[in-house]
Parts: structure tokens; C-alpha cells; sequence
């Protein structure tokens, strides 16, 4: 009989190798079965995913309708809405997925959130949030009503103008309060005008501008109470303007 | 939603300074603390049983099997903490199916296999053939038939094949040592190679993961050790166990010079994440990174195995050194990894506000499952010791 020679390099191999390549070459083979039989023969035909994946998930139903399905029906709401503070968010952020309901508005009705929990995942203070932005700490802000029962969602405004800076800028009014500075009030050093505490971005309050406006107070020789720390404007940090090196609402931090 | 704001609102209280929103909550917890904890256990065990095999220590040999076997046990446990965190263990085979290269982290899969099936197992196998042979012949029933299927129905036990174990087993050590190198560099480089985190990002980061993989493997086989060897009413080889501490000794000192480099590195470097990472230094971690790490986990046992190389002390006394060294290395590289993993994510990237993690106690990422995935490793090892016992004894009895 005719000797491969394969068969003699397998003979020659010894016992344990023969047996672990026989191990081998089942646990590759059995690999390159499951490969073959498992990745979906679409794989990778645009990028490292199952290329009809995009039209399946293209093909799952619609669950929002988009603004302007509610302009149909609803148009003075949204009207009011377009006027006010939330003209940029959209119905079905409060209302949910609407696509049901305008299929079948008489049997799919929407709903809003009312209790207290839903408008502080906007409005509840948090550092991180922009300076401006209306912020509440829900605990002590009328902390049994409903907020509906003071402001209207499609036209939120405070029922009255805020008579406080810290009620928008709450995180400065805290700052301050450990400062020196907690008996200054804010217009002091900011000239506010009359639009700001309607329209906050559209008017904004003044901030100082010169060294000499510190100096009203700090500069050697100022008039003012006994303790105020004072400088010699001529020679302290001349090339700086105050504010590079000390904040103004927490002065005594580093 | 209502469920997330109730998740949240006690972390709030723990932030100090300006956080970015998604930053508040950590995202990697505990189980992303086991992971490295317990790859490194299994790159430093195995590579002591490297040195018995690549340099020929004749003085570690009784602990050559013990450690084979702990690197198993540990690296079977080791993807556990991955897929309890990720979910969805059913769907972890794809990464094999489809290969990423492009993804550090799914190209682990092939590290982890090949360093199981083409290292581990095999350095293993070939070290055990003959042993599992000879048992087998001795055997009945179930234990026959288990060792029967675990030798692959081998039967050659002649000169020559057992002469072919041996230098498979040393080939397989020295392919072993840069596998072991890599699974556990792997590691670090995921960290490392994390631009956007400056206590991450550092090219020392695989070295240093690797030499306190090297640390805690070495402590945790000495304990092994010394637990298994009295309770199978035995003595402790005094001449290993110095060895072993020796190892340790000298690792743990490359390891910590390691760590001091990278520590002057940033500080001098000094850039802009210095003030927050300092903060976070002298706060947060103050207890995890300089009380237990540096001073528990670092400095108090070097000074005592310090103690016990300069004074010739009795050996009873120099046990309980070593041993209680061991554990305190054990404490001190788990808050390695805490300090690693944690740390990283409790500064804000605006690098002016910190936060805080808060460990749940049940759940899939909670303390309890943590405790679970760190006894497993040693239920499996004691399966693993009476399958195949690294004993002496059991190699000699059927000679």
C-alpha cells in the first residue's frame, strides 16, 4: 500500500500530541461550524454590524408624531406655547409618545405629568446647570403644591416677578452668603435693568469694569468702615484687573 | 425616571464644587474593581510558577502546582465580574464570532482564550499526563473515567514521552511569561490608554499593573500555602517559604518604585489636573490610597519582611510575619484597583468638582455578588486540588 506522507509525519509525532491535535482540530472545526452557522450572512456588508439590522429597526412603528401633528388639532395651545419661556421644548417631551394618539385621538388619550415630580428633572438646583436658568430646590419651593397650581406649562412664569436675585442665581446668592461681601447687595457692583427679570438673556445686568471700581472701597485711603482690607492700587498686581485673582462673590477663596 | 431622580438625589448632596451631569454617578463599580484584581492574581501566580520552570529555582518547586492551579481557578473566574457588570452574558461569545481589532476591549477575548487554552491548559496538561495516567491505572469508577477523559485516553508513559512533557511544559512556560505579561499589561493599557482621564492616562499604567500583578500573585500563593499545608498535616517547607517572602520582597520594591516614579512624573509634570488630583488625594481616597495602600498595604509589610531578612528570628515567628504580610499585600493591591477604578472617575473632566461612590449591597453590582465572584476562585481551586493534586505525595505514591 502507498505510504502518504502525512501519514507518516503523523506517525512520528508523539502519543499526547497526536491526541491534543486531535483535540485541536475538533475544537477549531467546531469553532468554524458555529462561526458559519451564527454570524447572519449580512455581516459586515456596510461596517462592523448586521446590515439588515438598519431596516429593522427602520421598520419598528413610529411612537412619535412630532410637533407639528399637534399644531392640527391643538393650534392655540401651541400658539401659547410658541410665545413663552418653553417655545424650544417639544409637546411630546411632557405629553409622551404621541404617534397612537393622532391615529386615534378619540381612544388613545395623552397624558401630562401633574404631581410635583416632573418638572424639577429641569428645574431642580443643580451646579451644573447654566447661571440663569430658573432652578428650585422642590424641598422648601411650596413644597405641597402641584407646580401646575402656580404656573401654567404651556406659558411658564412665575405668578410674581421675583423680588430676589437668589431666586434665578442661587448658587452666587450661597457663595456670597460666606463671604465678606453677604451685606453688598448686587446692585451694588451690577447695574440690573428694568427688562432683566422678565426677559433675563435679552437685557443683561452690568459687571464692573476698571480696577477703580474695587478700588472704591480697597484702594489705600478709601472711605468705608473700619477692617476692609486696602491696597496700593499703584503697586498691587498693577497689569491685573481685580477679578483675575479674586473672586468677587467669595473674595477671601484661593 | 422617578426611579433615576430617587437614585441620584442622595449622590447630589455628596458632590462638592462643578460636576458635569453624567458624572455624578459612577459608572464602573465594584465589579470593575474585582476584574483587575483577579487577572492579576491570575498573571502573578503564574508567573512564579514561571521561575520554578525558565530558572530552574529548585527552592519554590512545592508551590509550582499550587500556582498552575490557582492561575486556573482565578482566570476561570476572571471574565465573571466583566459580564455580571455588562449583562447580557449570553450574547459574550459574539465577540468571538466577529472580531473587532479595532476594539482594545474585544480583542481581550482572544487574550484571554489564548492564554487559557494555549498556556494555561496546556503547561498544565503536559505537567500532569503522566501523574493522571498513573492514577487512572490505580482508580475505579468515577474517578478512573474522570481522569481517563482529562489524560485524552494517553497511555504513553515510556522515558521518551515523559522526556517530551518536560520540554513542552519549559516551551509553553516560555511562551507562557509574555502572555501573562500581556493579559495583565492588557489590563492597564485599557486605563492607560484613556486620554481623557489624567489619572489614568499614563504609559507606566500596564507596568505598574503588572508588577503589582506579580506582588499580589506571589502573596496570594504564599498564603495558599500556608493555609493548605497544615491543614493536610504536613510542615512547611521553611526553605520555600523564605524564598517565596524574598520574591515578594524584592517585587514589592520594584513595584513600589514603579508607583513612586509615576507619582514624582505627575507631579512635576504638574499639569492642569494636578489641583484636582491632589484634592482628590488628600480627600477622597486619603484612607484607600495613602492609609491602606501605601502605608498598610505597602510599607508595613515591607518593613516586616525587612525585619525578619535582617534579624534571624525563630521560623514559628517568621511564619506569622510572612503570612500576616501576605494578607496586608492582598488588602493593599485590592485598594490598588479600588484606587485605579474608583479614583479615575470621582473627579469631574471640568477638573473642578469631585463625587462620590456609593456601593449597593444586593444586586448584580452590589458587595454581596463581589464577595460571591471572590470565593469562587477558591471553591473552584479546592475542586481543582482534588482532581489533581499538586501534592508531593500523590506524585510519589503511585511510583
Amino acid at each position: 500500500m502507498k505510504q502518504w506522507p502525512l501519514s507518516n509525519l503523523w506517525k512520528k509525532l508523539p502519543e499526547q500530541v497526536r491526541r491534543l491535535s486531535i483535540l485541536g482540530i475538533i475544537l477549531v472545526a467546531f469553532f468554524l461550524m458555529i462561526r458559519s452557522l451564527l454570524i447572519p450572512s449580512d455581516f459586515g456588508k456596510f461596517g462592523h454590524y448586521r446590515a439588515s439590522a438598519v431596516e429593522e429597526i427602520a421598520s419598528l412603528p413610529m411612537q412619535y408624531a412630532g410637533q407639528m401633528a399637534c399644531v392640527e388639532c391643538h393650534e392655540e395651545t401651541v400658539t401659547l406655547k410658541g410665545k413663552g419661556y418653553h417655545k424650544n421644548v417639544a409637546c411630546e417631551i411632557c405629553h409622551g409618545p404621541a404617534a397612537a394618539h393622532t391615529r386615534d385621538p378619540g381612544s388613545v388619550k395623552l397624558t401630562a405629568p401633574r404631581g410635583r415630580g416632573y418638572c424639577p428633572i429641569c428645574h431642580e438646583y443643580l451646579p451644573s446647570r447654566p447661571t440663569g436658568f430658573p432652578q428650585i430646590v422642590s424641598n422648601s419651593h411650596n413644597p405641597m403644591k402641584p407646580c401646575i397650581s402656580c404656573h401654567n406649562p404651556h406659558d411658564p412664569k412665575p405668578p410674581q416677578t421675583p423680588k430676589e436675585c437668589s431666586a434665578c442665581h442661587g448658587e452666587i446668592a450661597k457663595t456670597k452668603s460666606l463671604s465678606h461681601h453677604v451685606y453688598i447687595p448686587c446692585t451694588r457692583c451690577h447695574n440690573v435693568p428694568k427688562g432683566h427679570k422678565i426677559s433675563p438673556r435679552k437685557f443683561l445686568p452690568t459687571k464692573p469694569s476698571t480696577r477703580e471700581f474695587c478700588g472704591g472701597c480697597h484702594a489705600k485711603g478709601a472711605a468705608g468702615e473700619k477692617g476692609i482690607p486696602q491696597v496700593d492700587l499703584a503697586t498691587h498686581g498693577k497689569r491685573y484687573v481685580c477679578w483675575q485673582c479674586h473672586y468677587p462673590h467669595l473674595p477671601e477663596a484661593h | 425616571m422617578e426611579e433615576i431622580i430617587r437614585h441620584l438625589t442622595p449622590l447630589l448632596k455628596e458632590i462638592t464644587g462643578y460636576i458635569y451631569p453624567n458624572e455624578i454617578e459612577l459608572h464602573w463599580g465594584i465589579l470593575v474593581v474585582i476584574y483587575p484584581y483577579i487577572t492579576g492574581l491570575v498573571a502573578g501566580a503564574f508567573i512564579l510558577a514561571s521561575i520554578v520552570k525558565i530558572f530552574n529555582v529548585k527552592e519554590v518547586q512545592p508551590t509550582y502546582r499550587i500556582s498552575l492551579l490557582t492561575a486556573l481557578a482565578f482566570l476561570i473566574v476572571a471574565p465573571l465580574p466583566l459580564l455580571a457588570h455588562l449583562g447580557h452574558p449570553e450574547k459574550s461569545y459574539e465577540i468571538f464570532l466577529t472580531p473587532n481589532t479595532s476594539s482594545a476591549m474585544a480583542m481581550f477575548g482572544f487574550v484571554y482564550a489564548w492564554y487559557l487554552m494555549a498556556v494555561l491548559l496546556l503547561e498544565i496538561w503536559f505537567d500532569y499526563r503522566k501523574d493522571i495516567i498513573l492514577w487512572a491505572k490505580k482508580e475505579t469508577g468515577f474517578r478512573k473515567w474522570l481522569h481517563k477523559i482529562l489524560s485524552l485516553f494517553s497511555v504513553d508513559v515510556s522515558e521518551r514521552a515523559i522526556k517530551f512533557d518536560k520540554k513542552a511544559v519549559k516551551i509553553i512556560t516560555v511562551i507562557g511569561i509574555p502572555s501573562a505579561f500581556l493579559l495583565h499589561g492588557y489590563v492597564g493599557f485599557i486605563f492607560g490608554s484613556v486620554k481623557a482621564n489624567p489619572w489614568w492616562s499614563s504609559v507606566l499604567m500596564p507596568i505598574v499593573f503588572l508588577f503589582s500583578a506579580i506582588v499580589s500573585g506571589i502573596a496570594l500563593i504564599l498564603i495558599i500555602y500556608m493555609i493548605v499545608t497544615p491543614l493536610r498535616a504536613k510542615q512547611i517547607d521553611m526553605v520555600c517559604l523564605n524564598k517565596l517572602a524574598s520574591y515578594l520582597f524584592y517585587v514589592m520594591i520594584v513595584d513600589f518604585s514603579l508607583e513612586a516614579l509615576d507619582f514624582m512624573h505627575r507631579i512635576y509634570e504638574s499639569e492642569e489636573s494636578i489641583k484636582i488630583l491632589s484634592q482628590l488625594v488628600s480627600g477622597k481616597l486619603f484612607v484607600s490610597l495613602i492609609v491602606i495602600q501605601l502605608l498598610i498595604g505597602m510599607l508595613i509589610p515591607l518593613g516586616a519582611i525587612a525585619t525578619v531578612k535582617i534579624f534571624d528570628l525563630p521560623d514559628e515567628l517568621k511564619k506569622q510575619i510572612y503570612f500576616l504580610s501576605a494578607l496586608l499585600v492582598q488588602v493593599g493591591i485590592f485598594t490598588t484597583r479600588w484606587n485605579v477604578v474608583i479614583g479615575g472617575q470621582l473627579f469631574s473632566k471640568s477638573f473642578s468638582g469631585l463625587t462620590a461612590y456609593k456601593m449597593t449591597f444586593f444586586g448584580m453590582e452590589g458587595l454581596l455578588t463581589s464577595i460571591g465572584l471572590l470565593l469562587l476562585p477558591f471553591i473552584i481551586l479546592f475542586v481543582l486540588f482534588k482532581i489533581l493534586p499538586p501534592w508531593d505525595e500523590a506524585r510519589t505514591a503511585v511510583k
